[in-house]
């Protein structure tokens, strides 16, 4: 057990008026411990603090109680639940929140390689982060504490579960916490700004770096050269004198070929729209908090590239097809140039075709949001060729194509059409090509 | 192989403990010790276990009437496992301090690093010139980096050189006057100090991923079909 609480304590749960029995220990921080309850027979998560650290963060309880009543955002986030107290201990206090689900794994197991994800996974959790960031931020309210230890997610499908949501508060409220160190804002790291909605697009921003290059986005040359990694090493480095490792203009701190292989792996393997947002990111959004790339901007690029993937057509590994470059793309992998797939083309939107496509809505309807709950097509083996692949309608409502030689075809709920490069599919209010 | 890269770059983290085995610290001292540092194991292998971006190494030495290396070379926290302590003698604390200095030069030391924790644990005071001693350590570049923790037990400790061996008026010498106190110390210092030395903590691991079979690429046909 921890330190706080026993097993088989009760505590007062607040709002419902019943009690919380404390079941086993799971995990100590900096701020408290969290221990397994039970509360109505369901399991639940408890957090306790440390009566020391009530005293630097005297807003809390407040903070926790508007929290409550307001409501988390949606289903990824852990939120406060409920208030919990102890008549044994009237000196702290705690909240409930839903238990993490054994298959959500920390971005630390991906780091140490604990978990070994598909790259097209990573491309959802990477939506998934800014899709739910922006939930929060549209809000008002500002999470202060993105990074690693903070985020879980799905390794098989890429969903995610935001953690530790007691820092968060309405933007520009006081609060006790700075952030993680790495993961801060160079203004909050020199001491001249305090954690914003603004701080946090660049803490987001350092997490979706890690995310597809499992390395920091400043360490690079300038790292490799501080013995010894201490605190004041880390101000310059984050704070001071912050440097892109693939900023175009200044070259300096370019990765490490003995250290930073991570990096040097990595970035080429991902298309140049992609590396040009984190060039973004990290010259202009250092800078200039203004010119942070927003939450939206980040979800519409994992989405695209999650469109960019396919398979190397010699070893079977995930690559990223760059469709704005007419390079061949060497995989990553097995280090032999990879066969362009075929796409579908819609509008500003390119989809590799692989085996296991699928088109959403937001894809083939021009008002559609994002909804990965319900693809409207996907590539399908004809049933009794299977040499012969097409794409299976899934929506409710049919398609019209028209072949290269002109001929004109149906294609209604349940059934596929071949795919042939230069077949033209309407899909209602937007037309797609399937070009090879 | 479904991910490029490898694991995050880390660097090493040098844990020195500097054990008293002089004869004042048999009996209860010494077994409480031993328990204390036993106990908080498991709970440093965790921290190593939840930090990507730093590798926790152990060392041990032992001071009495002179001093030795519980092992030749450091021992990643992973498979680290403790043996008793055992006591007699005087408190030569100068010549522990010598031979810590000794492998905090660069090499053994390496060039980067992240600072080494020093954890200086006695009951008494120094039988031999610890100054000089402490000047080499304090002489090095890793020695002067070095976060420096000590903690007495009992009252007969000389907390003077125990805080000339911390060096920051922000970190006292911790006094540990019964088994429990010793217990939370040994605890902090091999956890929280070294969660804040490397990388801030995290949440439980998990293992293993899906591994997906590779299948065909779809390839083109030739004749327009709906089926």
């Amino acid at each position: 057990m921890g330190q706080l609480l026993k097993e088989k304590q009760r505590l007062n749960v607040k709002n419902s008026g019943t009690t919380c029995e404390i079941i086993s220990f799971l995990g100590g921080g900096g701020q408290g411990e969290v221990y397994k309850g039970k509360l109505d027979g369901k399991e639940v998560a408890v957090k306790w603090y440390f009566p020391d650290y009530l005293n630097n963060d005297p807003g809390l309880r407040n903070r926790l109680e508007n929290l409550i009543k307001n409501g988390a955002p949606n289903d990824r986030f852990l939120w406060p639940m409920d208030i919990v107290t102890s008549q044994d201990d009237s000196k702290s206090f705690g909240y409930i929140m839903e238990l993490r689900e054994s298959r959500f794994k920390s971005l630390n197991d991906l780091m140490k390689r604990k978990v070994e994800p598909k790259l097209h996974v990573l491309t959802i959790v990477g939506f998934e982060l800014a899709f739910n960031f922006r939930e929060l931020h549209t809000r008002g309210l500002c999470y202060r504490d993105i990074s690693f230890g903070n985020v879980f997610f799905d390794p098989k499908n890429g969903e995610v579960r935001i953690c530790d949501n007691d820092n968060v508060d309405v933007n520009g409220a006081e609060g006790a916490i700075g952030g993680t160190p790495k993961f801060m804002a160079p203004e909050i790291v020199r001491g001249e700004a305090k954690p914003t909605t603004s701080t946090d697009l660049f803490s987001l921003s350092v997490l979706l770096f890690y995310l597809l290059m499992s390395s920091h986005p400043l360490e690079g040359h300038n790292e490799s050269q501080i013995h010894s990694f201490d605190l004041p090493a880390q101000r310059q480095l984050y704070g001071l004198n912050p440097i892109f490792i693939y900023d175009p203009q200044d070259k300096s701190n370019r990765p490490d070929p003995n250290v930073h292989t991570n990096a040097i792996e990595c970035w080429p393997i991902y298309p140049k729209f992609l590396q040009e947002m984190f060039v973004r990111a990290f010259t202009e959004g250092l800078r200039n908090p203004e010119s942070r790339i927003r939450e939206g901007e980040w979800r519409k690029a994992f989405v695209r590239l999650r469109d960019c993937v396919y398979y190397c057509s010699n070893c079977g590994e995930e690559n990223f097809r760059d469709f704005e470059s007419t390079e061949t793309v060497t995989c990553w992998s097995c280090k032999k140039p990879t066969k362009t797939p075929m796409s579908v083309v819609i509008e500003k939107n390119r989809i590799a075709i692989t085996r296991d496509m699928k088109l959403y809505s937001h894809h083939i309807d021009r008002d559609s949001e994002f909804d990965f709950s319900k693809p409207q097509a996907e590539v399908a083996r004809h049933p009794t060729d299977p040499n012969k692949w097409g794409i299976k309608n899934l929506s409710s409502t049919a398609w019209t194509a028209t072949a290269p030689d002109g001929k004109e075809l149906g294609i209604d709920p349940g059934r596929s059409i071949s795919i042939v490069p230069g077949t033209k599919i309407n899909f209602g209010n937007l037309e797609g090509e399937i070009i090879s | 192989m479904p991910l490029p890269g490898g694991e995050l770059a880390s660097r090493p983290l040098y844990f020195f403990w500097i054990c008293d085995c002089s004869g004042s610290m048999s009996g209860q001292k010494i077994q409480s010790l031993n328990t204390a540092i036993r106990e908080s194991i498991p709970e440093m292998k965790q921290v190593a276990d939840d930090n990507p971006s730093g590798q926790i190494l152990v060392r041990v030495l032992e001071f009495s009437s002179g001093a030795k290396w519980r092992n030749t070379q450091p021992i990643p926290v992973e498979n680290f496992t403790w043996t008793d302590l055992v006591t007699s003698g005087e408190t030569e604390m100068g010549r522990a301090f010598s031979m810590v200095a000794e492998q905090l030069k660069m090499p053994p030391m390496p060039e980067r690093a992240l600072p080494p924790v020093l954890v200086l644990v006695t009951d008494g005071r120094p039988t031999d010139d610890y100054k000089s001693g402490l000047n080499q350590i304090m002489s090095l570049p890793w020695g002067k980096k070095a976060v420096r923790i000590a903690i007495g037990i009992g009252g007969d400790c000389d907390f003077d050189v125990l805080e000339e061996f911390i060096g920051n008026s922000e970190i006292k010498p911790l006094q540990a006057n019964n088994p429990e106190a010793l217990t939370r110390y040994i605890k902090w210092a091999s956890t929280a100090v070294v969660k804040d030395v490397s990388a801030p903590p995290s949440q439980p691991r998990g293992q293993g991923s899906v591994n997906v079979q590779i299948g065909q690429i779809p390839a083109a046909s030739t004749d327009p079909d709906v089926w």
